[in-house]
């Protein structure tokens, strides 16, 4: 079970993916000031839906792995992705008796999620999620 | 009366007139609740005696420097004095240009403060002088044979010559699979300097 209950919320553990919501789009291995993440995606031909249009390419992950022998923490990446791939967990024991044990691949990287907490709940009277408001926007117009 | 306020010493001790401080061209600044004073590097050692002498700082925490590039190194030492139930704090700043990189040493005020001018000499090849002349400095981590400043920012580190950056890949790249047409410009990793300023380099940057 975790080692890490009752520890703040924003605990910077060990850094956790959501596969699903990874572009390969390369910004957090290119902010990484340790240069740890690493990144190998290909591209993906789709034909067009229709038939008639362009076809499309969308790129595939293959690897993405953290080398946490050289992280340093900083949280950049986590705040870099515009796409919140990339979540802290406040686990901490993952130390290892091989230095490169200590590089997590993607799926090591995933089951980290499991250990994420919610976020904490907003302040009173604080403005609510943009994403909130445009799902209820949606919403309205689809009852209308 | 209420005890004035640790700013307020620090503005009295330094740019109060006629006090000790007086003549030492010193600019006080509080951020973020933390009391700096700025002085010209020939007052330097000055400055850092004021802050013994009137202000009680008779803690002496570290002394080091940060690379401004073409503003010089600013060389920084953070003391601070104890009072009943507290610590105040205080940082002595000055900075020195980059082309004669020398300040007086503060080991006089401080004999601790050694180390740390040792340090820094090693790190940022910045010589410390005592009654002008220039101290022969011994190392103090970096191995005797060693080149080059490590935390100079034009100094190239091994592990960024030895290992490609991991960021040099576009979308849909892969190690074993290079994309073969490459429109864009390679992007370069921030902070290394281009392989082609290397000092000893022959290499041409991909620029």
């Amino acid at each position: 079970m975790s080692g890490a209950d009752g520890l703040p919320a924003r605990s910077r553990g060990v850094i956790a993916l959501i596969e699903e919501n990874c572009t390969s789009c390369m910004l957090c291995a290119r902010e990484c000031p340790a240069w740890c993440i690493h990144i190998d995606s290909r591209q993906e031909t789709l034909p067009s839906a229709t038939g008639r249009g362009r076809d499309t390419t969308r790129n595939v992950l293959e690897r993405f792995a953290i080398d946490y022998s050289l992280c340093m923490y900083c949280s950049i990446c986590v705040e870099v992705c515009p796409f919140d791939a990339l979540h802290w967990s406040p686990e901490y024991a993952y130390a290892e008796g091989d230095i490169r044990d200590l590089t997590h691949e993607k799926g090591r990287l995933r089951e980290w999620m499991w250990t994420v907490p919610p976020p904490p709940a907003l302040d009173e009277h604080a403005e609510p999620a943009k994403e909130l408001g445009a799902a209820e926007k949606a919403a309205r117009r689809a009852r209308r | 009366m209420t005890a004035p306020s640790w700013v307020a010493r620090v503005e009295a001790a330094y740019v109060g007139a006629p006090g000790v401080g007086a003549g030492l061209d010193a600019a006080v600044e509080e951020e973020l609740g933390l009391v700096s004073v700025d002085v010209p590097p020939e007052r330097w050692a000055d400055a850092v005696a004021v802050a013994r002498e009137s202000l009680g700082c008779t803690f002496f925490d570290w002394l080091s420097a940060v690379d401004e590039l073409d503003d010089g190194f600013r060389v920084v030492c953070h003391l601070a004095a104890r009072r009943t139930g507290a610590v105040e704090h205080l940082v002595v700043r000055t900075r020195i240009p980059r082309e004669r990189p020398a300040v007086a040493s503060v080991a006089g005020v401080y004999a601790g403060a050694r180390w740390h001018e040792r340090e820094t000499h090693e790190m940022f090849g910045i010589d410390f002088t005592e009654d002008g002349a220039v101290l022969r400095l011994e190392g103090l981590l970096l191995p005797e044979e060693f080149e080059g400043h490590p935390l100079r920012k034009d100094f190239v580190l091994a592990s960024r010559v030895a290992k490609p950056w991991p960021g040099a890949k576009e979308p849909g790249e892969s190690d074993e699979r290079p994309r073969p047409a490459r429109a864009r410009r390679r992007a370069l990793p921030p902070g290394v300097p281009d392989p082609a300023d290397w000092p000893g380099s022959t290499a041409q940057g991909e620029r």
